[in-house]
């Protein structure tokens, strides 16, 4: 049983989100073997959980699928989920990853994803995937186009009731599964871990995640999702419809008291398509973006804010100092308002979304020598010349894991991780 | 529980006809219609369209799916495949831009032909501009002429044809240096065409770049020094592209190269302040140059918007200078007793104007003399400014620095800590709205020649006046005039006159014209790290283009049927792309150079020529589908 399984490939990507994705295909397409290494159990990062993207209002489903399709159909890539990098070293021209897969409860071989075990389970649990907002089961496929189709047991949460085992019409369903550890052995390793965002509770002066109807950005793409929570923009507290809703831009960045001094880059963008589809959905509704400034910088992003400003949406340029309960589990907002002479003011919304800050999901400490820069993202040795090559030779980086960037820049990105990691196994190797 | 009941639904399968497997030679369409998620099943009720197409004669499998571009959607097209109870695909879903070939490989990994497959597009042009009940109907008069097109669909196989492992570069900047090393580590012939006798383009003009401080001169030496230990390379120098014909593996390209009298002593491999590495091989007298190439990569690069006159006083005061000048000049600045001297002239106030040429708005700010506005924010622009006003800051803490701003847009990694120190070290701040630009006059009795004028919002719409030395505009980023090649390519351009990439998301370097990728700026203003990871990007999209030495095109391309051909010649005189078909007694199509459009079949007297997959007759059946409807 303790006789570790090793495999072997030209790459070995950590990380199935969009860049880890574009990543492998870009070196698949060159003829290059590749592994691609994901903590969860579905590939499509954080992308394939977003609404619509901006500035093209494409469903982010639409256009994430086909890559996450063609990733797993790809000849020369092979998925690895639900899936821990416990070591990833180089050595002498080789990168060792040491991986330990956690268990699905189930035999893979045998799930054909038909949902069987989930529609029987008779346990709720709050659903991640839905921002918390709604309830999944404790056996369950996290999402419709979830890759690969293979269903999991919570098994903090199972009830050990034995349902899904007796429904599952190829008997799948195995509760003593182990989790199984490998070795990967490849000649170069592409670091596209993504991001999180910062804790919600994080900031005394907003409540600390104690205040109702104070949500996150990501939960509100979930509200705006197709297969969201609610499949309609509510409000969680009670389910009104809302009539005003607040966007706080930089509620956890370019913010030194929460260590995070810089820009995140995507969230002015995300927060403006947010009201463009609020809009659309609420067509009543007050819309407020609070902000300290606009950086609307990419391709057609300044004619989408100038559109979103045509359109009624309000931004009021405040830094929000405070946020407390209002009247009727509304959200009160106190902040210096710079068209009134910049007296205190304090104005009420039914529903307010913070723009929480950009930081880097994966700590390489204690795991890989791989460097970090100041700002605990992965270091790039050459930014301007060579932006994917890090700190060790054979090794390249991707996409947020090297600094927030939004979907376009990832995805050129991924693909200079690709060449470079081509040309390095082409010359040096 | 509702929502288990949902997706019981997205899987519902209607069986009819069971006894399809009678005939194999007989056609069995497979109908699979998808709910995109609500963006079509909000507004065409998707099983009503599946209702109405089960009985078509022929129609012998029928689903729908929340997304049949998922695993579980395109599974149920590869079981019914293999199965055998289809041998014609129908989806109904997104534009086939999207997905198309996402279903032919599901359909291919089942072992069918992969053109046994018609697209309905019932998103774009369905849901997305009708609703209620004639979305629906629509939405089923499209399926069903999709399915009397399937129909008539016959197997075809993918067009093979030889590709050079030869990419030219059009453009010697940063980007087109990079993009040309990466593909010269690959092996690949390069050749890159430049129109000066330089490399490094606009980058060779900055200093220190922001926000690491390394001169970009380094940047340029350093991607020089690895090119040029490249034995696969070859400099054009002092070129222009004058011709330009052929496919993807195979462009035919004449280069023209023209005397220069740029420098004369300068060595080769010199970098050269402002202007790049002298690549000394300028042509005696006019000389053509023929290659043949697989691909191109187009890194034509930038130029600085250039301000009307007197717009800030631009042209018209002689203080008033632009930023891209203002970094020539502050190369060869002194300092006195912690004052800025530029030129000689002592510069005890400064101020920076943003967003010059950049976010212009219609109605508020006015079009140059051709009417264009440039609507979008140059990128760049503000960590280089902001940059420069800590520089001074820094080394000239006596010079009073000014910034007016609309928004600061420093978000680029470690670029915030620019704006940062800027403002620790004493820069001025004003933030002007667009409908309120400051306004720059001379200052004919005051101590300072310029005085500018705004009200700033920061200290809540407060009149200020602030008189200075020198204004420098901050000007935006405009594409660099390449309208002979992109009438000799066929290139697509954007409203804002950049190049203009497939999909602004998930296809940024490439554009419609297969063998033909995007580095740098002229796609989008991008600083030097983009511009190398667009570069790099485009990179490896030529590779995987070309590395096989063959390339593979779709076969939806002209027919001749030599039987009916006469040989009139109607179909060369109309055909849009030149060499495409020749007459030798019938009409020949070169099929790598067809594009499928379809002109010839509609003036071709004796219905010789058709374009298969699209056939004529395919068409006459999809109207009479929508007209029985």
């Amino acid at each position: 049983m303790n006789s570790r399984k090793k495999l072997n490939f030209d790459t070995v990507v950590i990380g199935g989100g969009i860049a880890g994705l574009q990543t492998a295909i870009d070196l698949g397409d060159q003829g290059f073997k590749v592994a691609i290494i994901e903590k969860d159990a579905t590939i499509g990062g954080t992308m394939i959980r977003l609404s619509k993207v901006f500035p093209t209002l494409d469903c982010a489903s639409c256009i994430t699928t086909p890559k996450m399709s063609e990733a797993a159909h790809h000849d020369n890539i092979t998925l690895f989920t639900m899936c821990t990098l416990n070591a990833l070293d180089k050595e002498s021209n080789k990168v060792t990853a040491s991986i330990t897969q956690q268990p699905r409860y189930l035999d893979p071989d045998k799930c054909i994803g038909c949902r069987q075990c989930e529609y029987n389970c008779p346990v709720y649990v709050l659903d991640e995937e839905q921002g918390d907002l709604t309830l999944r089961k404790a056996a369950y496929i996290p999402f419709s186009n979830a890759i690969p189709q293979l269903a999991l047991i919570d098994v903090e949460n199972c009830s050990l009731c034995g349902k899904c085992a007796k429904v599952c019409p190829t008997d799948a369903i195995d509760y003593f599964q182990e989790p199984e550890d490998f070795i990967i052995e490849a000649r170069t390793a592409v670091v596209t871990t993504g991001f999180n965002m910062t804790p919600a509770d994080q900031k005394k002066e907003y409540g600390q995640g104690k205040i109702e109807n104070v949500i996150t950005a990501l939960q509100m793409e979930r509200i705006l999702a197709p297969h969201g929570p609610y499949m309609r923009a509510l409000r969680p507290s009670d389910g009104k419809e809302p009539e005003s809703i607040a966007f706080i831009q930089c509620a956890g960045s370019r913010d030194k008291s929460l260590g995070v001094s810089y820009c995140s880059r995507v969230c002015c963008m995300y927060a403006i398509k947010q009201c463009m589809l609020l809009s659309g959905s609420l067509p009543l509704a007050d819309l407020t973006i609070y902000y300290m400034d606009i950086r609307a910088f990419g391709k057609g992003y300044e004619q989408f804010y100038q559109n979103a400003k045509a359109m009624g949406i309000e931004f009021v340029k405040s830094k929000i100092a405070s946020i407390s309960q209002g009247a009727d589990q509304s959200v009160a907002l106190k902040y210096e308002a710079q068209e009134e002479g910049g007296k205190l003011a304090t104005r009420e919304h039914d529903l307010v979304v913070l723009s929480l800050g950009i930081v880097p999901e994966w700590d390489p400490t204690g795991i890989c020598d791989i460097a970090k820069d100041t700002d605990q993202f992965i270091q790039c040795k050459m930014p301007k010349i060579a932006p994917t090559i890090t700190s060790i030779e054979g090794m390249f980086t991707a996409g947020v894991a090297s600094g927030p960037k939004d979907i376009v820049d990832t995805i050129a990105e991924s693909g200079a991780a690709a060449m470079e990691a081509g040309n390095y196994m082409k010359h040096y190797h | 529980m509702s929502k288990d009941n949902d997706k019981n639904k997205d899987d519902e399968a209607t069986d009819i006809n069971e006894n399809t497997d009678a005939n194999d030679t007989v056609e069995k369409i497979g109908v699979y219609i998808c709910h995109c998620g609500g963006n079509i099943s909000d507004h065409v009720d998707v099983e009503k369209v599946a209702e109405s197409v089960k009985n078509i004669p022929g129609v012998t499998k029928v689903h729908t799916n929340s997304f049949m571009c998922s695993d579980p959607g395109q599974e149920l097209i590869e079981k019914d495949i293999k199965s055998g109870s289809i041998n014609r695909v129908v989806v109904a879903s997104c534009a086939p831009s999207l997905h198309e070939s996402t279903f032919r490989g599901a359909i291919k990994r089942a072992d069918m032909n992969p053109f046994l497959y018609d697209h309905a597009n019932i998103r774009e042009q369905v849901s997305w501009v009708h609703d209620g009940e004639p979305a629906t109907a629509k939405a089923s008069i499209l399926v069903k002429s999709s399915i009397e097109k399937a129909r008539g669909l016959k197997a075809l196989d993918v067009l093979k044809v030889d590709a050079k492992k030869h990419v030219l570069i059009v453009g010697g900047g940063i980007a087109g240096m990079r993009s040309g090393l990466d593909l010269a580590k690959q092996g690949f012939e390069v050749a890159i065409l430049e129109k000066s006798p330089f490399l490094g383009g606009q980058a060779s003009k900055l200093s220190r770049l922001a926000p690491s401080y390394e001169y970009a001169k380094d940047l340029i030496v350093e991607l020089y020094t690895q090119l040029s230990k490249q034995n696969k390379v070859t400099f054009y120098t002092c070129a222009e592209m004058s011709s330009f014909k052929g496919y993807i593996g195979n462009f035919d390209v004449t280069l023209t190269r023209e005397p220069s009298d740029a420098v004369k002593s300068k060595s080769k491999g010199e970098f050269v302040e402002n202007r790049g590495i002298f690549i000394d091989n300028i042509p005696k007298e006019t000389e053509e140059i023929a290659i043949t190439i697989g691909a191109v990569v187009m890194a034509t690069g930038f130029k600085t918007y250039e301000p009307a006159e007197d717009e800030f006083g631009f042209n018209k005061l002689e203080p008033v200078t632009t930023l891209e000048q203002f970094i020539q000049d502050y190369k060869k600045a002194e300092t006195k007793k912690g004052i800025l001297y530029l030129n000689n002239k002592k510069i005890k106030r400064i101020a920076f104007i943003h967003c010059v040429g950049s976010r212009q708005i219609p109605g508020i700010h006015e079009p140059d003399k051709n009417g264009n506005l440039n609507e979008y924010c140059s990128r760049t622009c503000c960590s280089s400014t902001l940059q420069a006003a800590e520089r001074i800051k820094t080394t000239c803490p006596n010079t009073d620095v000014f910034d007016f701003y609309r928004d600061i847009r420093t978000y680029g990694r470690f670029q915030e800590d620019i704006y940062d120190s800027a403002s620790e070290k004493g820069v001025m701040f004003f933030r002007f709205e667009p409908d309120a630009q400051p306004e720059v006059t001379e200052n004919k009795n005051g101590k300072f020649p310029i005085s500018i004028k705004t009200k700033d919002v920061l200290t809540f719409n407060e009149e200020i006046e602030v008189d200075v030395d020198l204004v420098v505009l901050v000007t935006g980023i405009i594409p660099n005039d390449i309208s002979s090649m992109i009438n000799m390519m066929k290139l697509p351009v954007g409203t804002d006159k950049f190049l203009q990439e497939v999909h602004p998301k998930l296809r940024p370097v490439e554009v419609a014209n297969t063998g033909i990728l995007l580095a740098g700026t002229c796609q989008a203003p991008m600083d030097i790290t983009e511009s190398c990871a667009a570069a790099q990007a485009a990179s490896v999209k030529a590779t995987a283009l070309l590395y096989k030495g063959f390339v593979e095109l779709d076969p939806f391309v002209a027919q001749v049927d030599t039987e009916l051909c006469k040989g009139h010649g109607e179909c060369l005189k109309v055909c849009p792309v030149d060499n495409t078909i020749e007459i030798d007694k019938v009409a020949k199509v070169n099929p790598a150079l067809c594009t499928g459009c379809g002109i010839c079949t509609a003036v071709c007297p004796e219905n010789a020529i058709d374009v298969m997959g699209w056939s004529l007759k395919q068409y006459e059946k999809m109207v009479d589908a929508i007209l029985a409807a």
